[in-house]
């Protein structure tokens, strides 16, 4: 409770003066007192008050001269001047040097020292949140900074390589060589498909609407697999489906989907070529509360170094065409979204088990 | 005839290796190309290769998973410099970050920026001096 208090350090020479503001208000505010503008000092270098009071005729120090001194160093205070008596020249430089936000008259009015403290007090919260708002903003946009770096690379690569291809292919005389050219020219074209793809994924996945209705993981695994299932790459993997869903479980379609397509091609596209049998075991666990999924494969497994990094933007692991380090990152950005969890296992050589945990979305 | 030399491809897609393998190879200004898919092997190799490595033109991917581009000239400077005087480096990328061009412009390792896709006539052009 006392947390949430407004926090108030109030500095005053005259003691009956720091007794009768606490006898008022301290119920209402956290308040620390003290004498001495030296104490002040060293009582602010160790706590964070929000608004600081101070009168303004002190031995050794007038109120101003303190507030001119302290103003840099702990500019996010709001700084309220109790005077005595009217003098214009003290205002102006409370104004000018002090920055003072208030003026409270002495003998003070109980509402209007009340009203001064909240008004401060919105000033201080107001600032600390475009603080934190400006600090979400340089963030964002050095993330997008990342985006647009990395993005522009992943869209202009293979469009390069195709050019290249296209280089290569006019040099040659043998026109039965054209089709191998070809081939490649399609390849690379669906590279360059497939992370357009994956940029709007993530797009949707960010901005866009969450649309929450009743999940059939039959229906959705169904819809998933049937598209992965035909591509050439697929080669003889076996996948395994295991659903047990009871009840109605509600969440976002769109990210299931994104989720289960991510996973499901990756174990496609490093599937082990040299395994006898290769598969994909899909295992879902649902319930009106919860949903469990697991995806178990004997591909080629993940080294210990890269299983932290796979789910950050644009990281790679594996030097072959492994795609562009963005599949993962959508994963876990949709998961997130969802409130689930992800957890990774995997030995090279033997596979990967990717363990999902998501909770029902209460309509 | 112009001269012919030893070429290192250094390049994460396993595509441009095989595009400027051909390239090289079919226009003759290659007496032999030597691929990578990745800076760190190519490191190795040329570690090892140490005295025996003949006068080499390396053709240098910027954009890597692992070892970048700039990571490999940031490790190519700490070998000895027997070995590096034997080595010509060409960054060759699709970058149009110009970042990325002026560290390559400012790198004493590289030579030049060739921007891909790598047309013949530009790498003939450069390597005649």
């Amino acid at each position: 409770m006392s947390d949430s208090k407004i926090r108030i350090l109030y500095i005053d020479d005259e003691e009956h003066n720091l007794q009768s503001f606490k006898a008022s208000f301290r119920r209402q505010y956290d308040i620390t007192t003290t004498v001495s503008v030296v104490e002040a000092e060293e009582i602010m270098e160790k706590e964070e008050f929000h608004v600081i009071l101070a009168d303004q005729r002190m031995p050794g120090m007038t109120g101003v001269q303190f507030f001119e001194k302290i103003r840099s160093k702990f500019p996010e205070s709001i700084r309220i001047l109790i005077t005595g008596h009217t003098d214009i020249s003290a205002a102006i430089d409370a104004i000018n040097k002090g920055e003072v936000f208030r003026f409270i008259d002495k003998p003070w009015d109980y509402t209007y020292v009340e009203n001064a403290i909240t008004h401060a007090f919105d000033i201080y919260k107001t600032r600390a949140e475009l603080k934190q708002r400006n600090l979400d903003l340089q963030k964002a946009y050095e993330e997008l900074d990342k985006f647009v770096y990395s993005a522009s690379h992943d869209l202009r690569a293979p469009l390069m390589s195709v050019l290249g291809i296209v280089n290569l292919a006019l040099m040659e005389e043998d026109v039965q060589s054209q089709n191998e050219y070809l081939d490649l020219i399609k390849q690379s074209v669906k590279k360059l498909d497939t992370f357009i793809i994956n940029i709007i994924d993530y797009y949707k996945n960010a901005r866009g609407i969450q649309a929450i209705t009743e999940i059939d993981f039959n229906q959705l695994v169904n819809d998933v697999t049937e598209a992965i299932k035909f591509l050439p790459e697929f080669g003889k993997i076996n996948m395994i489906t295991n659903i047990n869903q009871t009840g109605v479980f509600y969440s976002d379609a769109m990210k299931l989907r994104i989720i289960f397509n991510n996973l499901i091609t990756n174990a496609v596209k490093f599937q082990d070529a040299r395994k006898e049998n290769p598969f994909i075991k899909l295992d879902i666990y649902a319930t009106p509360q919860h949903t469990k999924i697991t995806f178990e494969d004997n591909g080629l497994g993940i080294k210990k170094d890269d299983i932290e990094k796979i789910f950050k933007m644009f990281y790679r692991a594996g030097a072959t065409n492994s795609g562009s380090g963005i599949g993962l990152y959508i994963v876990h950005e949709a998961i997130t979204k969802l409130q689930g969890t992800i957890n990774v296992t995997s030995t090279v050589g033997e596979g990967s088990i990717f363990e999902i945990n998501i909770p029902s979305v209460n309509k | 005839m112009t001269s012919q030399f030893d070429f290192i491809l250094i390049d994460d897609s396993a595509f441009d290796l095989f595009i400027y393998e051909k390239l090289i190879l079919k226009s003759g200004i290659g007496n032999s190309v030597r691929p990578f898919n990745s800076a760190q092997d190519a490191l190795e190799y040329l570690t090892g290769q140490g005295e025996r490595l003949p006068k080499t033109i390396i053709l240098l991917d910027l954009q890597m998973p692992g070892m970048n581009g700039f990571e490999f000239i940031d490790q190519f400077d700490m070998l000895p410099e027997t070995l590096k005087s034997q080595i010509r480096i060409y960054m060759l990328s699709s970058t149009i970050d110009t970042r990325d061009i002026e560290k390559a412009k400012a790198s004493i390792h590289i030579l030049e920026l060739l921007s891909k896709p790598l047309e013949i006539t530009t790498l003939k052009a450069i390597l005649k001096d």
